[in-house]
């Protein structure tokens, strides 16, 4: 379609192109410009960005440094505790989250139009509305149970399980939906059981999209910040996002190389991942919003 | 099974232990009804939907319950314990020191088991025996004495060593020796007590409590407090957590103090959301229609639009707030100027639109072009034959189907933005706030943040009045949500 439009468009051509690529440099420019900004910052050592040149002037690895040895930054302890919290809850999420969805799409059950019906609902609830409620729920489950309690890690992996395991199971729900129903009525006559039908045909079926909403529910619990910095106060208990942002927070002229080091360093996984895997998310994207 | 079985058991265990009902009930009923859907036959369904029944059950249905719960409650600094509870310590704060501040030596020990003190009046050489229960008078001779004439030892007493007095500590800071005159002695710290006088009386007919110091009467507001008879806004503390019906509702709408900083969080919320969405709209469409033709270096161009979805936004957000900066920020830098674009409202909530503009504008490229390409070409061919100029098409055929495509998508992208947190409490906190004129929300404030701060930060903390805001928002999103679903048929397919 693309191509048919612009022969068909031929006199206008140079016109149009020349306002695109003016407006498309423009857009990249504006893009580019924290990038470059962040980077450069990186290798500066007085961290300050002298104004006048944008042209780095000197460059050295100490913000990096700084960064893995200063006992008051435990930056590597706070990209741990967030590839544990992340990858802990893409991957319990998926599993309890498939087994529901499969539920809701293939089983017969009483209740269960009602119990879609309050999925729906519940899904659209962000679970940080009810902050206050969790933070007091919370805090008293501490008294009892530290380890899953306020403070905790465990704790907060509960409640991102939770919160996200409606939008979750929605989302699996629908894409389950579009597995020919053929392929499990065959393997019923074949004498599998619900349990094989399962994990056997629906598991490796589903593979891409589980891979999505594990992979979506990585990026949003890398990316909280609400929850995670009312809980974790303990400074080695943060996450990248608590930690970063308490430590730029404290000295911002000061602590800008090393912070944006720091951010270098923790968003060049993410956007590996996200640059091979852009095919799955940008599919997925069209059916729930979940960034912008 | 069975390991689950042995966890919840030694949960359940240690909250019994711990004397927390509620947990334990929470806990056992998980694992009645765990053991019950894994160890039955026909409950084939709810094998697959119990974890994440239990986990949204737990973590959210709950929650969402006890938000409904405070929201209807004075539940704030100064009202969070029970009612008995703040009884109590109303009584003991009234408990001040006697007008002579009489002071007395005192010996503490056991006498047959019972926790005892012996004291002397230092002015008067009058010496108690006393217990929690009573305070009696010593005849002078039955008892001994040290050099000052204190009361040491009698009869039956043992005094304590100072091993046993540390580990009395809790003992001995609760002990209120009730004098016959209706008066208290309470221990000061090991050796010495004071004289202590009721002044906040309690009259159980009348429910009303008197201040004997200054002649005030206090009642029962209905909301969490004691106040003033003739002056209701003179409250004692602490308060205890009280039902209020609507009344944190109420609040929003007809307390000065809370309906300014609300309404105006409220418009600027929508202003914003409504704005972010329209702007990021129009530029990721105009990028999607410049992409979308043949062009060189297309593959690239777009690998870099992409770039900002990528990256953490948290951090993005972050690099924004130091290139904004006013000293050494890169802004400021690369039109040599020195604007604090923190300190102006108006800069700031530009500042905002812009930075979500960077961070919206992937999103809402990629969306663009999918819809673009959505629309069959056979349409666009149609309008050319019929005579239809490139932007009549846009304008007339293009436009109308995409906002229809694209609605569900922008009104989700709306109610994201509503509650846009990290957006706004990263780059600005909310502020600026006028912090002279005692303002309690900032200028970029949107409701979401602006219940964080209520429940959460500075000196007094409203969980009632934040679950409330917390309802006014989830009502206005969900009815939003259930609107574009409705448009977008999925509730159809429910049925």
């Amino acid at each position: 379609m693309a191509t048919q439009a612009v022969k068909k468009n031929k006199p206008r051509i140079s016109k149009a192109h020349l306002l695109s690529h003016a407006y498309i440099w423009l857009l990249i420019l504006f893009i580019l410009f924290p990038i470059y900004v962040v980077i450069e910052s990186s290798f500066n050592p007085t961290g300050i960005l002298t104004s006048g040149s944008f042209f780095p002037t000197q460059f050295s690895w100490a913000n990096y440094k700084l960064l893995f040895t200063d006992p008051a930054v435990p930056f590597p302890r706070w990209i741990l505790n967030s590839v544990l919290l992340a990858t802990g809850n893409s991957i319990i999420a998926v599993f309890i989250g498939g087994a529901s969805a499969f539920a809701f799409s293939r089983m017969k059950f009483r209740g269960r139009k009602v119990g879609l019906q309050a999925l729906l609902l519940v899904q659209v609830f962000p679970s940080f509305l009810a902050l206050a409620a969790i933070y007091v729920m919370m805090e008293r489950v501490y008294t009892v149970f530290p380890a899953i309690g306020l403070g905790s890690l465990g704790g907060l992996l509960l409640i991102y399980l939770g919160g996200s395991m409606g939008v979750n199971i929605w989302l699996l729900r629908g894409y389950i939906d579009t597995i020919p129903l053929e392929l499990d009525e065959a393997a019923r006559i074949d004498g599998a059981s619900t349990p094989q039908v399962y994990w056997l045909i629906f598991f490796p079926l589903a593979a891409p999209v589980l891979a999505v909403t594990a992979l979506l529910a990585f990026i949003g619990t890398f990316n909280e910040f609400i929850l995670a910095s009312l809980f974790l106060t303990d400074v080695h208990q943060r996450t990248v996002a608590v930690g970063l942002n308490s430590f730029v927070g404290a000295q911002f002229g000061q602590n800008w190389g090393p912070f944006a080091a720091g951010s270098l360093l923790a968003s060049i996984p993410l956007v590996i991942l996200f640059l091979s895997l852009q095919r799955f998310i940008i599919g997925g994207l069209t059916q729930g919003a979940t960034k912008g | 099974m069975g390991a689950v079985d042995a966890l919840l058991l030694a949960m359940l265990l240690s909250a019994v232990h711990k004397h927390s009902n509620v947990l334990a009930a929470v806990i056992a009923l998980v694992g009645i009804l765990a053991n019950g859907v894994y160890f039955s036959k026909r409950t084939m369904p709810f094998k697959f939907l119990f974890p994440g029944l239990v986990l949204l059950i737990l973590f959210v249905v709950i929650p969402v319950g006890y938000t409904v719960e405070m929201s209807v409650f004075n539940f704030q600094t100064g009202n969070v314990i029970s009612k008995p509870e703040a009884f109590t310590q109303l009584l003991n704060n009234g408990l001040t020191p006697d007008s002579a501040n009489t002071s007395y030596d005192m010996v503490l020990g056991s006498d047959a088991g019972t926790f005892t003190a012996l004291l002397t009046n230092p002015a008067t050489h009058i010496s108690y025996i006393a217990t929690n229960q009573a305070v009696k008078e010593l005849t002078p001779g039955t008892f001994k004495i040290n050099a000052n004439g204190d009361a040491v030892g009698i009869s039956g007493f043992t005094p304590y060593t100072p091993d046993q007095e540390a580990n009395l500590d809790s003992v001995i800071t609760s002990a209120k020796f009730p004098m016959p005159d209706g008066n208290f002695i309470q221990p000061q710290d090991t050796s010495t007590a004071a004289l202590l006088t009721q002044t906040i009386h309690f009259d159980a007919k009348s429910g009303i409590l008197t201040n004997s110091l200054n002649g005030k009467k206090y009642k029962d507001n209905g909301n969490g407090n004691f106040a003033n008879i003739s002056n209701p806004a003179d409250k004692l503390y602490p308060g205890w957590k009280a039902f209020n019906k609507f009344e944190n509702y109420s609040h929003l709408l007809t307390d000065s103090n809370v309906r300014g900083p609300f309404i105006g969080v409220f418009i600027w919320t929508f202003f914003f959301a409504a704005t972010t969405v329209i702007l990021m709209f129009g530029f990721g469409l105009l990028l999607a229609i410049a992409l979308d033709q043949k062009l060189r270096f297309k593959r690239f161009y777009r690998s870099i639009v992409i770039l900002p979805y990528a990256i953490p936004s948290f951090m993005s957000i972050l690099i924004w707030k130091g290139m904004f900066n006013t000293q050494f920020g890169a802004v400021n830098g690369l039109f040599h100027t020195h604007i604090d674009f923190f300190d102006s409202p108006w800069l700031a909530r530009m500042m905002v639109l812009i930075v979500n503009l960077w961070l919206g504008l992937p999103y809402f490229y990629l969306i663009s072009t999918g819809a673009l390409q959505a629309i069959p070409a056979d349409l666009e061919e149609a309008a050319e034959m019929d005579g239809a100029s490139g932007t009549q098409i846009l304008r007339r055929i293009k436009l109308p189907l995409l906002l229809q495509i694209l609605s569900p998508l922008l009104i989700s992208s709306f109610a994201f933005n509503f509650n846009n947190f990290n957006l706004i409490y990263l780059l600005t906190g909310g502020g600026p706030t006028d912090v002279l004129h005692n303002k309690s929300a900032g200028a970029t404030d949107i409701l979401i943040t602006y219940t964080y701060k209520t429940a959460f930060n500075g000196s007094s903390q409203n969980y009632g009045l934040a679950s409330a805001i917390s309802m006014l928002i989830f009502l206005i999103v969900a009815s939003l949500s259930l609107w574009s679903l409705r448009r977008s048929r999925v509730l159809d397919l429910v049925n």
